[in-house]
């Protein structure tokens, strides 16, 4: 009888890096909490920010320090205060682009003659560490940030559905 | 290099002068340039001839090294020593003699020393040199004509290389810049009828690495290949990182709501995500008995209340919050089963708004 053996995956992809790394601390977040009062809303609430930590902090971990956001989004993640949530910050509030416009008149005209205006400005936003970073570097880390996020969506996607059936 | 462009300024006196009549004196200084010529490229003489293909100025050079091209192309010494040999005729006559003696040497050689030459003459841009071979192997009576050939195109060299590198950017013409991707160093080609001056030259290239960037983006980011205008897909892809934190939040949200009871290996669920990872099969290795702990409703309009979310988020809550409802945490296999329905369905419209 030949008994199945699952393809293995490479070992050393981010996809796999990120994923045990994430699964280790994962089970660590679950293992240190009490029984007793882990259902109430702000036990999730504090859980839920725990384990965004963990896997934003296990996916930059699993770069490196190869990508500059991955070393901006670590540093960010150890200089944070530890404090305990605050509601209001707990969510990013996206503004929409109109206010910005109105907000703010400054434009990227890079020198290449394209206006890229607010764009430039989001893209550095969301891009960790993207503030000082121009056009092109911009540009290059936002494909492999982008890349970077596909993946552990997708592994955490996998995690979730393995654990809820 | 330097003796073959040194021996272009005596070369031009010569044909200057007067292409038919070589005096004694001259066709002396002539050998003599000839003998440094032919000492310095017979030992390499490949890379030598093509540097010189490379050069514009030193084609003049290669015209002269045209006629004694089946010496360079085949290396070999009989064709050198023949070459020397022909050097001790001290007149007119030399000139003539030699391209004899080469186009006679020429015909009786290999066939495949002519296949090169006139291969290797039509790779240079000048058209005047596809005439040598042809005038190289008719017999005498010629020589003033490749004689003036060779003045006109060493004035046309002598011009290109005054004017500069611009002309030489210029008259490669049409040919497009390359893609800066790999290349530490960026070589970048004018086209025709655009500025060379650096600045906008750094300007272009770094142009076209920000269009390459932006080219892989699209097709990084599905829905992208469609859209035309650089402002529209940076939108796009700004909106397509954002999505895809808001799902990174989701999923932390959904697996903390989940709060599994793991009493299973790290090592069985990594080997079972790894399998399912690649094949997305959900393995039956272990079954770990989890379910969402729910206490109510009160405490689930606290959730909705407190964290702000869009009203995108509120359905998904709310239909989490019926689901559960139903479902009395206990830890057996039974109720596992029972709630498997509401569960799937839970995880089902989770799916669906991921």
């Amino acid at each position: 009888m030949n008994k199945y053996n699952p393809p293995r995956m490479n070992p050393s992809s981010l996809r796999s890096r990120f994923a045990t790394r994430f699964l280790r601390s994962l089970s660590k977040i679950n293992a240190k909490k009490p029984t007793a009062s882990s259902s109430s809303p702000t036990e999730i609430f504090r859980r839920y920010r725990r384990i965004k930590v963990a896997a934003d902090k296990s996916m930059a971990y699993s770069v490196r320090s190869r990508r500059t956001w991955s070393r901006a989004m670590l540093w960010k993640l150890r200089t944070r205060p530890c404090c305990r949530r605050s509601v209001k910050t707990s969510t990013i509030v996206r503004k929409t682009r109109h206010e910005k416009q109105n907000k703010n008149t400054t434009t990227t005209t890079g020198e290449d003659g394209v206006v890229f205006g607010v764009e430039a400005d989001e893209l550095r936003e969301l891009v960790p560490g993207g503030e000082a970073m121009d056009l092109y570097n911009l540009l290059d880390e936002t494909a492999h940030y982008i890349k970077c996020l596909t993946t552990q969506v997708q592994v955490m996607k996998k995690i979730a559905d393995f654990y809820s059936p | 290099m330097e003796s073959n462009a040194g021996t272009t300024e005596p070369r031009s006196n010569l044909t200057a002068s007067d292409g038919a009549q070589v005096t004694a004196l001259e066709s002396l200084h002539f050998t003599d340039e000839i003998h440094r010529l032919i000492s310095a490229p017979v030992t390499d003489s490949s890379t030598s001839f093509m540097a010189l293909l490379e050069l514009p100025p030193p084609q003049a050079v290669e015209l002269l090294h045209s006629s004694d091209s089946p010496k360079l192309l085949a290396t070999s010494s009989p064709n050198v020593e023949d070459f020397k040999g022909s050097f001790h005729f001290p007149s007119n006559t030399g000139l003539i003699e030699r391209d004899a003696r080469f186009s006679g040497e020429a015909n009786n050689s290999n066939g495949k020393r002519n296949s090169p030459e006139p291969k290797d003459l039509s790779a240079n841009p000048e058209k005047a040199v596809k005439s040598e071979p042809a005038e190289t192997e008719s017999s005498q009576p010629l020589v003033s004509d490749p004689a003036l050939e060779k003045r006109s195109i060493k004035r046309k060299d002598r011009e290109n290389k005054v004017k500069g590198s611009t002309k030489k950017s210029k008259t490669a013409a049409n040919e497009s810049s390359e893609d800066a991707e790999k290349l530490p160093y960026v070589h970048v080609r004018a086209r025709r009828g655009q500025a060379t001056d650096s600045h906008s030259l750094a300007e272009r290239a770094r142009r076209e690495k920000i269009n390459a960037r932006m080219k892989l983006l699209q097709e990084l980011v599905p829905g992208c290949n469609k859209i035309s205008g650089t402002a529209l897909v940076l939108d796009e892809i700004i909106n397509h990182a954002q999505s895809l934190q808001q799902q990174v939040e989701f999923l932390s949200m959904r697996l903390a709501a989940v709060n599994p009871r793991i009493d299973v290996n790290l090592d069985s669920i990594l080997t079972s995500e790894s399998g399912s990872l690649m094949d997305s099969n959900l393995p039956s290795l272990v079954m770990p008995v989890m379910w969402p702990e729910v206490q109510g409703n009160g405490h689930r309009q606290q959730y909705l209340h407190q964290w702000h979310v869009d009203a995108l988020h509120q359905p998904v809550w709310g239909r989490e919050e019926v689901c559960n409802n139903y479902i009395t945490p206990e830890n057996s296999l039974l109720t596992y089963d029972s709630s498997t329905n509401s569960e799937t369905l839970h995880a089902n419209q989770l799916k669906m708004e991921l």
